[in-house]
């Protein structure tokens, strides 16, 4: 009884305690999104007479999130990166300790990766795998002048890298469905990529300038790089924590 | 040497690319190889990404003290669209503070775990954001920086793998990522307005409007103040804070504590200096630090887990610097008295980093010696430590000399940052507020203290492991390494602060220094004394039957999540009162 009261004192705290911090802000964000100025035009208009002069790509986004502030598309990617890591860090940590603690018998020496599978499943993720595939490349590669590029052409070859793994029914024979793979293909491009930010600083025209004039590489062939080794990292990277959800225990 | 010169304007970025290399090699490692050769690798990127900008450091300090500032645009870009950057005294002393302590902290993660090349590499990149942060000069850069630097620490924290590691590590991303949501709608706000992301081009854009931005430069500017305030953990939002570091595996706990939460406030303090605004916050933060400092050590002083009183003395002490940074920043940091705030601000920072990550430190040594982590039964620290084999108890030694420190014991490095905070503040009610924490400082730390010691006459005696592991010679080097820099702290303030003095002082106004020409006078001497004894007496007080009660109702007051956030949203709504309030009235 004692607790039940306790109970209904804390639960009306929490409603006052609720109410008291949407009012606040509420009370904050109303003024900042009900602002009716004139909206800014000098960025709109410097990238549409300079953008594609000054970085080469016909995608304004494109030069804007690896010409003009790359810098923070590293940081973006970075924090992609972490977060992969975290993720597999928990998914090793509660396979090895939690689900044994959860009676989870699958684990115990069951094999994981025929669960819940049909022959409808595989053969369809299977054939549509490659093709997948090759359209993530497409995204990843023409994301400077068409719509896409690194991040969503990355995400895009994760899902064929998934749709593969799962048609090939447990059996590993698919190189590409290898935890261990993945990693080094996520490894290595991450390397890259920070090379290719530092290019500037050993030629001597500053951190994440590009290196690339027309001579005999076009500037553009600067964001193809970056965005191509974006591509490969985020696709290896999510592709890895997806294995690992499917069951691969050797982490 | 010519050549080095020359092309110094490069070195400013290595604090951020180095430590980024050496994750990358670090995981190549992991990806390609096994045993030996995969550790050799891993420390070579370690070293690479630790030591190698530390050295670089000193590359580029001659020129800072000469005056130069390195600023530019990322990529050589329009200034309007790119990146800005300033690598300038503030900013080196930040890298410096943030290098010397993640160099110790991870040697000594080599003998206390986690070990491993992933827990490298996320370190790493973890020092990279650090740098990143001080350096930036662009409010969305900021934003990711801190995202970095914020995801980086989630993943440490829970790297320790003990139960409530991951609870505290999830309250901190809920409690963070709600925050850094409020501040990119900051960042709409005052893009909305002037359609630039650099600090100096928003504060000229605002500065060539007629009202100035009005209403919503000013609440976009509490936002952003807000998400920061709650990154540095200052009175209101500094919940999340406690279970964080108390959780985190030692070395990250030395880390997330002794710089963490100083780098975004040393961040802020580049936009608080170019806004008008800035002033008036500076003044509201300033009062939280002070009213933090002495809330946070009266929870501090009830705890149990040893880990969570040095935790809540974090924010307490970061109180400290908040209220004196707040204040340097009220006052305008360009005029005397702001530098001498500010540069005490700093000093005190650099010596928290170093004493609070050796306590840190050698209490996790112990703790783990002895599988007991209650500041109430655990005794006997020093013969434990003995028998886990350490003939020069350097850990004890090392405890003692921090946790003088924190007291401020002549002539450690406390005793020099807290009497030049005191000088800078005196006649105010802050310098009340200060020293009445700092009673409550040595009482607690007379309570933490007596873990090392035999336990009293009516002491329980308590069990401990039968054989304690041994106390690997990394972490011995590492306490000892800021243990050493403790007492050298104290006993070269002088330069140090010069050096800290002239980094600070932008505006070229020579002769700063903000240690007390009296420092070991007999008025401070006694003054100490008078603390210190007075705070042995609180420490009675607190263990006599009723204090312990009121301590138990301290410690167990309701905390929620729900709590962080209306705190949060509570204090947002009050930053942004008080600046609509200074500015139209």
């Amino acid at each position: 009884m004692a607790d039940r009261m306790k109970n209904n004192k804390i639960s009306i705290f929490y409603k006052l305690q609720i109410f008291l911090a949407f009012a606040a802000v509420a009370a904050v964000l109303l003024p900042v999104f009900l602002n009716d100025s004139h909206w800014p035009v000098f960025a709109r208009d410097y990238l549409e007479a300079n953008g594609e002069e000054q970085t080469g790509a016909a995608n304004i986004v494109s030069s804007i999130y690896l010409g003009y502030r790359a810098y923070d598309t590293l940081g973006e990617t970075i924090v992609l990166l972490v977060a992969v890591s975290g993720t597999i860090g928990i998914i090793s940590f509660t396979g090895k300790n939690l689900a044994t603690g959860y009676n989870e018998d699958d684990f115990e020496g069951g094999n994981r990766k025929n669960r819940k599978r049909t022959v409808l499943m595989e053969v369809v993720t299977g054939k549509l795998g490659p093709v997948i595939l090759i359209f993530g490349l497409y995204v990843m590669l023409f994301g400077h002048m068409s719509p896409g590029g690194g991040f969503q052409g990355g995400v895009v070859i994760a899902s064929g890298i998934i749709f593969i793994s799962l048609g090939t029914g447990g059996s590993e024979n698919n190189i590409l469905s290898h935890s261990g793979v993945l990693a080094k293909i996520e490894a290595v491009s991450f390397l890259l990529l920070v090379l290719a930010s530092a290019i500037g600083l050993i030629t001597g025209i500053g951190f994440f300038a590009n290196p690339f004039n027309g001579n005999p590489i076009p500037p553009v062939g600067y964001i193809i790089l970056l965005n191509a080794m974006i591509g490969l990292k985020v696709g290896a990277g999510i592709a890895y924590m997806s294995v690992a959800m499917l069951g691969d225990t050797d982490l | 040497m010519q050549n080095i010169l020359i092309h110094s304007a490069e070195f400013v970025f290595a604090p951020v690319l180095l430590p980024l290399l050496g994750a990358a090699i670090v995981f190549c490692a992991k990806a390609f190889s096994r045993g030996r050769i995969a550790k050799t690798i891993e420390y070579t990127g370690a070293a690479i990404g630790l030591l190698l900008p530390w050295l670089m450091l000193f590359i580029i300090l001659p020129n800072l003290l000469g005056g130069s500032v390195y600023e530019g645009t990322i990529g050589g870009w329009d200034k309007n669209l790119g990146i800005l950057y300033k690598f300038d005294g503030l900013a080196w002393l930040v890298n410096f503070l943030g290098f010397s302590v993640a160099m110790a902290a991870w040697f000594y993660s080599l003998g206390a775990g986690p070990r491993g090349p992933k827990f490298t590499a996320i370190f790493l990149i973890q020092t990279a954001a650090l740098s990143a942060t001080i350096m930036t000069a662009d409010l969305f850069n900021l934003f990711v920086c801190l995202e970095v630097l914020g995801i980086s620490s989630y993943v440490l924290v829970c790297s320790s793998e003990k139960p409530g590691a991951f609870l505290a590590s999830f309250s901190y991303l809920m409690v963070s990522a709600a925050a850094m949501i409020f501040f990119l709608v900051g960042i709409y706000g005052l893009y909305r307005l002037t359609g630039k992301l650099s600090y100096e081009g928003i504060a000229e854009a605002l500065a060539a409007m007629d009202n100035g931005g009005g209403i919503t430069a000013l609440i976009s500017l509490a936002l952003i103040i807000a998400a920061v305030a709650l990154r540095v953990a200052v009175m209101p939002l500094y919940g999340w804070l406690p279970d964080a570091h108390a959780m985190a595996p030692h070395a990250v706990s030395a880390v997330l504590s002794g710089v963490l939460i100083k780098t975004p406030l040393f961040a802020l303090s580049r936009i608080l200096i170019i806004f008008p605004a800035g002033s008036d916050a500076g003044q509201l933060m300033g009062v939280s630090g002070g009213l933090t400092a002495l809330i946070a050590v009266i929870i501090a002083l009830s705890q149990k887990d040893v880990k969570k009183l040095l935790a809540y003395h974090s924010v307490s002490q970061i109180g400290y610097i908040v209220c004196a940074w707040g204040a340097a920043l009220h006052i305008g940091v360009e005029t005397p008295a702001g530098l001498v705030l500010m540069t005490a601000a700093f000093l005190h920072a650099l010596y928290h980093a170093l004493f609070k990550g050796t306590l840190f430190l050698t209490v996790g040594t112990l703790i783990d010696r002895a599988g007991n982590r209650s500041v109430y039964e655990l005794r006997r620290g020093a013969g434990i430590l003995k028998k886990s084999g350490e003939k020069i108890p350097v850990t004890f030694i090392s405890f003692m000399l921090a946790a003088m420190a924190i007291a401020a014991i002549p002539p450690l490095n406390g005793y020099v940052s807290k009497n030049a905070l005191s000088y800078a503040l005196k006649g105010r009610w802050e310098y009340v507020v200060l020293t009445l924490a700092s009673v409550g400082t040595v009482a607690s730390f007379i309570k933490l203290s007596l873990i090392f010691f035999p336990p009293g006459k009516n002491h329980n005696a308590i069990a401990f492991l039968e054989n304690p592991q041994k106390v690997h010679p990394a972490m011995k080097a590492a306490e000892l390494f800021l243990a050493i820099l403790c007492l050298a702290g104290g006993l070269f303030s002088p330069y140090i602060s010069k050096i800290a003095g002239s980094l600070l002082n932008q505006s070229g106004t020579v002769g700063i220094n903000s240690i007390p020409p009296d420092l070991y006078s007999g008025g401070n001497l006694q003054k100490t004394l008078i603390i210190t004894l007075s705070g042995a007496a609180v420490y009675l007080l607190c263990s006599t039957k009723q204090g312990k009660a009121v301590l138990k109702r301290i410690r167990e007051r309701p905390r929620s999540f729900s709590g962080l956030f209306t705190s949060f949203a509570l204090g947002l709504a009050g930053m942004a009162a008080w600046l609509i309030y200074r500015t139209f009235n």
